[in-house]
């Protein structure tokens, strides 16, 4: 049977018809054809399309086989060259969403198990060693201490918010690591939004900045985070990223807590601070359970200092307004490179989560 | 006795899992395939499998050949180099057009033999035709070197070069005939087309048959699910079989007593009629025959 | 032989293995297979004698063995050295 088929890529942007019969296929199978998929691989037969599977950037997603040819070798040959696609454009490390009934079929796919949400969504990396040797990196910076400490930020940009934050946490732990989102999906490039980081920490003490990766907060492990306007929350969206969170990155660094700003404003934001209190404080999970502390947002002249407020003065071009928001570090990089913007380019609602507004 | 020729199975040099079983279907002999059946981005990994895959023990009972890729491409030396080093008993060069390419291939195969140590001349040499000036030039290429094992007929090349298409043979009549006598007067074999409808088994029978009468010593075949088949239509029919003993039994008989002549039913048996005969028996006992 | 880039040879296909390498200090082998109890060590014995024989003695290698022989592991752990050292000049001796 395999050998009528020819396996292709397609892109669906540049082939509208192609595109239309994997959307078909899809569909067929109860999937929804992503709009931030850039390349399919696809199986055709003389009739047409039988099985594709999707990359978004190094997201695996949209897999799907017509029933008479699943059990074959079919999905072998598709996953085969989902690999060499994927080295091609650069992006040897793939990641995988799938049910955790087919868990075992992409195992045998070279794809290996990171976590599942059990009955609901199983993440997937192609190797056995990627999160392992992520957190042998992050071995090198554990420092001794009772108190442990972690911020995520996004920090688009870094904020005085974002200063108390880590000021207010750093008094209840030994040590605090703070992490930077660092998928560059956000007005503020992740270079500066880094650089701007330990810009405002510089000279703090107990502090360590690192750079973000695909297992925090990435398209990877939280896509739903980088989906404009994302009204409607699934369940386990959020429960992927932080049980990577719990069970392997929290080990590595040894930490025992984890500290958010208060959220008043965004839907996606609250729900993901709630959800941490049930997948990283809950005892019957796997792994050390991680204590969640909540702080009241930081506010200037009554409001509550946010992100998205400094980046609607940079609209505006209202440095004046800004200098009371952000330390003097992020005001000048602002004015620097990113003074001509009339409009942010990506502002997404979601990207305030973690921050204090 | 001369070797048994009729099944050459073509196995992709890239598909790991043919390479490790295809001798478990006993063809009389193994093509492993480096040119058309592998994709441009597997030909330096193909070629590798292949290299190793002939040192298998599995693989010293059966009469091997490499595809190689023509020597004008990137690929085809490197390749020859697999191969020979691999210690493939025979070379298919693809696109065969006249002797000169096998003059170039020969000189190749010589230096490799010398560098790697393999004994001159342990190397031998098929062309494949492939297009309408291989068929002229068939004489030539058939005599172009010692080395030269055999000619084989490849269908699908050669209709495009000239202009028509696979149909019920006769596109390919006058290139068969040719082919053959270029073999034949050269004392080499001949190899006729794949016949790449691997559900056919009734048109796959009609051509096989049609190619054993012509004389080609054998067929390319796609798909192990031929090989029987075709060992089916070379073998002979019980009254060939019965004849052909009675020949050979008179030939002994004639060696025992010393004479020079060989008599059966008061008329004499000259000597291509005994070897024919033996060459009966031998396709009806093949397992006595393979080394 | 130095393995310059991230490379990928092989397939997931029945008696075959997949092969990504990537450059790396010091020298990592890692397997996983479906016949990991019975071939496990077999397969590293194998891998290992093949990185040796090409004089390879840094790099990340990632293998998905499936069920794959003696002569496949040899052939797709050299043509990924090869294709990870971007280079094409075959040591015939050292095969």
């Amino acid at each position: 049977m395999d050998e009528e088929l020819d396996i292709e890529t397609l892109d669906p942007r540049k082939d509208v018809r192609g595109a239309a019969e994997v959307k078909e296929l899809l569909r067929a199978s109860g999937l929804d054809a992503e709009a931030d998929i850039q390349v399919f691989v696809v199986a055709r037969n003389r009739r047409g399309i039988v099985a594709c599977a999707g990359l978004a950037e190094d997201v695996v997603k949209c897999v799907t086989i017509a029933a008479e040819y699943r059990g074959s070798s079919l999905a072998l040959r598709l996953m085969n060259e989902i690999h060499y696609l994927a080295m091609m454009r650069g992006q040897s490390h793939l990641f995988l969403y799938t049910k955790p009934g087919n868990a075992t079929l992409f195992e045998g796919c070279g794809f290996h198990k990171l976590v599942e949400v059990l009955g609901h969504a199983c993440l997937m990396e192609n190797t056995p060693v990627g999160i392992r040797d992520y957190c042998d990196s992050l071995n090198a910076f554990r420092q001794p201490g009772q108190r442990i400490g972690c911020v995520v930020l996004n920090a688009n940009p870094f904020t005085l918010g974002h200063l108390y934050l880590v000021r207010q946490a750093l008094r209840q732990c030994d040590w605090l690591h703070v992490f930077v989102v660092s998928e560059d999906a956000s007005a503020i490039s992740y270079a500066d939004r880094l650089d701007l980081v330990r810009a405002g920490l510089a000279g703090t003490e107990r502090v360590t900045v690192h750079g973000g990766s695909r297992y925090l907060i990435s398209k990877a492990t939280f896509p739903s985070y980088f989906i404009k306007d994302a009204c409607v929350v699934e369940a386990c969206s959020t429960a992927i990223d932080l049980l990577i969170f719990r069970r392997y990155i929290a080990p590595a660094l040894g930490i025992t807590h984890r500290f958010i700003g208060s959220e008043p404003f965004c839907r996606l934001t609250r729900k993901y601070n709630e959800d941490m209190f049930e997948w990283l404080e809950n005892a019957s999970e796997e792994g050390q359970p991680v204590h969640v502390v909540e702080i009241p947002r930081f506010e200037v002249a009554g409001c509550p200092v946010s992100a998205s407020e400094v980046r609607r003065l940079l609209a505006r071009g209202d440095f004046v307004t800004m200098a009371s928001l952000v330390p003097p570090t992020t005001l000048a990089c602002l004015r620097a490179k990113y003074a001509f913007r009339t409009q942010p380019q990506a502002d997404y609602c979601a990207t305030e989560i973690i921050e204090v507004k | 006795m001369k070797k048994l020729r009729r099944s050459m199975l073509f196995i992709p040099g890239s598909n790991a899992a043919m390479l490790s079983t295809a001798f478990v279907y006993r063809p009389d002999s193994i093509m492993f395939d480096l040119e058309d059946a592998v994709a441009l981005r597997e030909k330096d990994s193909a070629r590798l499998l292949v290299f190793h895959t002939l040192q298998l023990t599995a693989y010293h009972g059966i009469e091997t050949v490499v595809r190689i890729n023509p020597l004008d491409t990137p690929y085809g030396l490197k390749d020859l180099e697999a191969a020979v080093r691999g210690g493939v008993e025979i070379v298919r060069l693809p696109k065969t057009d006249c002797a000169e390419d096998i003059h170039k291939l020969e000189r190749e195969v010589d230096r490799i033999e010398r560098e790697c140590g393999r004994e001159h001349g342990s190397t031998r040499l098929m062309a494949a035709i492939e297009s309408a000036s291989g068929v002229v030039n068939a004489v030539a290429i058939a005599t172009a070197s010692p080395r030269m094992d055999s000619i084989a007929l490849a269908g699908f090349d050669y209709v495009v070069d000239m202009q028509t298409q696979r149909g019920d043979g006769t596109e390919l009549f006058y290139a068969r005939c040719a082919i053959l006598h270029a073999a034949r007067a050269a004392k080499i074999d001949a190899f006729d087309v794949v016949f790449s409808d691997v559900n056919d088994d009734e048109g796959f029978l009609k051509e096989a048959n049609f190619a054993k009468r012509l004389g080609f010593n054998g067929k390319s075949l796609i798909n192990p699910r031929q090989i029987e088949l075709l060992h089916q239509a070379y073998a002979p029919t019980e009254q060939e079989l019965r004849k052909a003993e009675r020949i050979v039994n008179a030939a002994e008989e004639a060696e025992r007593q010393g004479l020079g002549v060989v008599s059966l039913n008061g008329k004499m048996v000259d000597a291509p009629v005994v070897l024919n005969a033996q060459r009966i028996l031998a396709l009806a006992k093949p397992a006595f025959v393979q080394a | 032989m130095e393995i310059k880039k991230e490379a990928i040879c092989g397939t997931l296909e029945s008696n075959d293995l997949l092969v990504k390498v990537a450059p790396r200090n010091g020298l990592e082998v890692t397997i996983s297979s479906e016949v990991m109890r019975q071939f496990g060590a077999r397969i590293r014995e194998v891998v290992e004698e093949t990185l040796k024989q090409m004089g390879v003695s840094q790099g990340q290698f990632v293998i998905e063995d499936k069920g794959a022989l003696d002569c496949a592991i040899r052939a797709r752990v050299q043509a990924a050295v090869l294709r990870g050292c971007d280079s094409e000049e075959l040591n015939w001796r050292g095969l």
